[in-house]
């Protein structure tokens, strides 16, 4: 019985998730695929080498996507987990309120705010530039940073920092040596979200930066609504690939660690 | 005094010489001069030296891989060599060009984003009617000289007067694509053939759901069609002319919709619909591109069966334009962009079926002999009408008021009846 | 002394300020900006007076009751199918057998992949002329793209629902499976050994540990469905249709005195979004404690 729920789990999982990816993959290396073909009548390479001509601008967009996204990760980190720390760890007055505040972003259609946002940083000349649209992607970064790194700060005792530091550690030492590896499983899948939630931005990205910073989703998205397939398909690839990456890496504390993702529990 | 014939010969031979060397002089200032004046520059050398060693922001629609390179190397690469232009496109997926310059001008940004865009009809007179175009300008950009400004397709974009806000680089002409394999060699060229197959083949037919621009454009011409022509909304809009021939249109829609493909239960995006075309989904896709069809059969999106027809009565045309924004950092730059577009050498790229494959806003008379006989010498794709065929069916644009009016009653009347 | 005692009173202040400070000036600063255009101050088009016409448009609209009533079905049922299926799948992940890591990992992939790609495979896959109807013409079961079942620009919303399910389901999935693995096999041996069937363990041991973990992550599947406006949009019919596709509608046109009733959609889409929450987060309350 339970051999037969596994095996029907399997399968599920293995061709629900392959599905929907084997005609992208397909697709990108398909010259003529047309109803009712299996599998394409004509192959070629030329949207891959469109994809890797300056002409597409996914080179320079994957590299502008990629340095915006690491910035957004360190910015998030710095500001996310000083407040996660302290809600996890202090009572105060108006705790509760503090805490849906920074819940917002996630509650508030973004539809609402961008306008507003755009008009907001071009009065402090935030626009078209790297600066501007770094923040503008933070905004929805923060949440799941507090989100998760609070629920790790539940679960974590300072009698070790207090150790270290009756012992003559510094802060830093005790960051680093004390603090830092207890948090490190929690904060890595927060950094994960963070990346994503960055690496998938779109309208904030073309608003805020005024097509000077030119990201890889903005480069995607009117392939998404084309007609070439096979275009498409090959950005949409390449778009996808670091994201897996970043996934490997965190796959372990994501499947393993309740304390991360019970985060979630505390909304 | 005595003429013989080799004296007349010599003074014919002069005078020639003298007219094609004005001709001649004249076809060189026009290349070289401003024949007017443009906001903030005195000459167009002056216009130049402002644009060498500038970079352009050019925003347009970035979801084709074949405008995006023909753009980078036909354009780009060429106002590098010819005036020191870097030509930065800025890709598009929906049209944000008017939030991007509005924004800016309610935060009273003097140095904006953009330079240089390709807008339609609506967007323009959106920018224009707030007036946060650069201008006047495109009338007197050298090149404008081979613009015919008395055209009313030139002189009007949508009905709303372009007076030197917007500058021509190509033309649109709506075509209907159909799929031979589904509906034979011969099709439905009037609205009463097309009505016909429509009931014998149900589920095959479609068309987008307004307020897309195509969809938009064929609704136009079911109103032509029940008014005997475009004369009634050539003017402005009129209400009571507009409910003289609506409720029909609004009859003819409703009663063709239970035959449509999904029964009518709903419209697609007009990309969808080539897909779908391409996969024999349905039978007729549409657009305003002639030479749509072609591209995508040589992409391999379209079957080779693809084939494109004008109705008997004729389909509509329009002009693409550019524009300067207000707060564009670089006006010079973006004239010198759009003056380039307007050249000989780019024209001929726009017009050969192996390149760009689009149609020229300027009638190939004004350039070069070459020019025409290269012209006369392209070979068209089997799935592209000729041009004199187009242009013997081309019929003009409603004024954008009746656009307006006429997309709010397809909404209502239409699709949520 | 004083110094020290300021410092420490002022340490949790200091360590939210950032925080707080960018949400609520440049989020809070955008959606005052969002709130005054549905109020009628948007002096680029010249309006600058005070109105609650546009919610009074909205709210009277003949479609509202439809469209949110399907914005709501939409947000609901993706919650409740992705919830029932990661609970059912992490039943069978929490037990280690070979393969289990690898397969876990296949389970997560979808969590990094953005939507929009998503309804692009989910449409290359299961629309009439996609992978499946051909291969259903390669087995001889139709012909046409038209004899296979309509999931594309349907009024259910198939491809719509699919889209979600596949990116939600491993979402909440890990979640569970994270609370399943930490807490162990104790709890359920114990249970076994007290002499219950696999239905009471589920029942009574396994369910109320996910619980927690379900509430929370479907609260941020219902917020995100409930808002979203790339899929309906994408993958939907043109009418009737979601809010979210309705604001975004209005708010992409270009007559921009169409702007304020997008705004005006936006704000009525968030207040009902948190009312229905802060429901959701009381009810969940009470289901955890009882």
């Amino acid at each position: 019985m339970q051999r037969m729920f596994r095996w029907i789990a399997i399968i599920a999982i293995v061709l629900g998730v392959a599905l929907p990816v084997i005609p992208q993959i397909i697709w990108s290396l398909a010259h003529r695929w047309l109803f009712p073909s299996l599998l394409p009548t004509e192959w070629s390479m030329s949207s891959w080498e469109y994809v890797f001509s300056p002409s597409s601008r996914v080179v320079e967009g994957f590299m502008n996507s990629l340095e915006i996204a690491v910035f957004v990760c360190i910015l998030s980190i710095l500001v996310g987990l000083p407040a996660a720390r302290a809600i996890a760890l202090n009572d105060f007055k108006g705790k509760g309120i503090i805490e849906w505040l920074l819940m917002v972003p996630i509650i508030v259609p973004g539809i609402v705010s961008t306008l507003g946002i755009h008009q907001l940083f071009i009065r402090l000349h935030l626009t078209n530039t790297f600066i501007g649209v770094s923040l503008v992607h933070l905004i929805p970064c923060i949440p799941y940073m507090v989100l998760v790194m609070v629920s790790v700060f539940s679960n974590y005792g300072t009698e070790l920092e207090d150790t270290a530091r009756t012992l003559g550690a510094g802060p830093i030492r005790v960051f680093l040596n004390v603090t830092l590896p207890g948090i490190l499983p929690g904060l890595m899948v927060a950094t994960m979200f963070t990346f994503l939630i960055s690496w998938g931005q779109y309208i904030t990205t073309v608003l805020i930066g005024g097509g000077t910073i030119v990201t890889l989703p903005v480069v995607l998205f009117p392939f998404i609504t084309g007609i070439n397939y096979s275009n498409a398909a090959a950005i949409s690839l390449v778009f996808v690939a670091p994201a897996i990456l970043v996934l490997i890496f965190t796959s372990r504390q994501l499947g393993q660690d309740s304390a991360v993702m019970g985060g979630f529990g505390r909304l | 005094m005595v003429f013989n014939s080799r004296r007349i010969k010599l003074i014919f031979a002069i005078t020639l010489l003298s007219i094609l060397t004005l001709v001649a002089i004249g076809a060189v200032m026009a290349q070289d001069e401003l024949i007017g004046e443009v906001p903030g520059f005195a000459s167009w050398e002056e216009v130049l030296a402002a644009a060498e060693g500038t970079t352009v922001n050019w925003w347009m629609w970035g979801g084709s891989d074949k405008i995006n390179t023909d753009v980078d190397t036909d354009i780009g690469q060429r106002v590098q060599e010819l005036y020191g232009i870097t030509l930065n496109r800025v890709p598009n997926g929906a049209e944000l060009f008017v939030d991007q310059v509005l924004n800016e001008a309610a935060a009273g940004v003097e140095q904006g984003a953009i330079d240089l865009m390709w807008i339609n009809g609506e967007n323009f007179r959106t920018l224009a009617d707030a007036e946060l175009l650069y201008g006047p300008w495109s009338e007197f950009i050298p090149n404008a000289t081979y613009v015919d400004w008395a055209d009313p397709a030139l002189a009007y974009d949508f009905g709303y007067p372009v007076n030197g806000y917007e500058s021509p680089w190509g033309h649109a002409q709506f075509v209907m694509e159909y799929n031979t394999a589904l509906v034979g060699e011969e099709p439905p060229t009037t609205f009463e053939d097309l009505t016909a197959w429509i009931e014998a083949n149900p589920g095959l037919f479609t068309y987008p759901a307004l307020p897309d621009f195509t969809g938009s454009v064929f609704v136009r011409h079911v109103f032509y069609w029940v008014a005997g022509g475009p004369e009634p909304f050539l003017g402005e809009f009129d209400q009571e002319v507009f409910d003289q021939y609506a409720p029909a249109v609004w009859e003819y829609l409703n009663s063709i919709e239970p035959n449509l493909w999904r029964g009518g239960e709903t419209y697609p995006e007009a990309t969808v619909m080539d897909s779908m075309l391409a996969n024999q989904e349905i039978a007729f896709s549409m657009g305003y591109g002639p030479a749509d069809a072609a591209n995508n059969i040589a992409q391999g999106i379209y079957p080779e069966t693809i084939r494109t027809f004008v109705f008997d009565t004729g389909t509509i045309s329009n002009n693409n334009f550019v524009a300067i924004p207000f707060n564009s950092p670089n006006p010079a730059g973006a004239m010198v962009i759009a003056n380039y577009i307007l050249s000989e050498e780019f024209q001929l790229k726009l017009v050969d079926p192996a390149q760009w494959a689009w149609l020229s806003p300027i009638s190939p008379a004004v350039y070069s002999e070459e020019f025409q006989q290269a012209v006369a010498d392209m070979e068209l794709h089997p799935a592209t009408l000729s041009p004199t065929i187009l242009a013997a069916a081309a019929l003009p644009e409603p004024n954008g008021d009746w656009v307006t009016a006429i997309e709010a009653g397809w909404i209502e009347n239409v699709l949520e009846n | 002394m004083n110094r020290l005692k300021l410092m420490e009173k002022l340490r949790v202040p200091m360590m939210l300020f950032p925080a707080i400070a960018i949400i609520v000036v440049l989020f809070g600063g955008g959606m005052i900006s969002g709130v005054g255009q549905s109020v009628g101050y948007f002096p680029v088009i010249g309006l600058n007076n005070f109105t609650l016409d546009y919610y009074r448009d909205v709210l009277t609209d003949d479609g509202f009751i439809t469209s949110l009533w399907l914005t709501f079905r939409l947000a609901f049922l993706s919650t409740l199918f992705s919830s029932v299926l990661a609970v059912a799948f992490a039943l069978v992940l929490r037990h280690t057998f070979r393969g289990s890591r690898l397969l876990t990992l296949i389970y997560q992939v979808p969590i990094p992949i953005p939507h929009l790609v998503v309804a692009t495979g989910i449409v290359l896959l299961v629309s009439q002329s996609g992978l499946l109807s051909r291969s259903s013409v390669a087995l001889g079961l139709t012909q046409t793209p038209r004899d296979f079942p309509v999931m594309v620009f349907d009024t259910a919303g198939v491809a719509i629902q699919l889209t979600f399910l596949w990116k939600e389901v491993p979402f909440i999935g890990v979640v569970v499976l994270a609370v399943l693995k930490s807490v162990g096999p104790q709890y359920e041996e114990i249970a076994r050994t007290l002499g219950a069937n696999s239905w009471q363990r589920f029942r009574y041991v396994l369910f109320p540990l996910m619980l927690p973990g379900i509430l929370s992550t479907s609260i941020i599947v219902f917020a995100f469905v409930f808002a979203n406006y790339e899929i309906p949009l994408l993958l939907g019919v043109r009418h009737p249709t979601t809010l979210p596709v309705m604001a975004f509608r209005n708010y992409q046109d270009p007559d921009l005195a169409l702007r304020p009733q997008a705004m005006a959609i936006s704000m009525i889409l968030a207040v009902v979004a948190i009312f229905l929450l802060v429901a959701y987060k009381r009810l969940a309350k009470y289901a955890v404690e009882s």
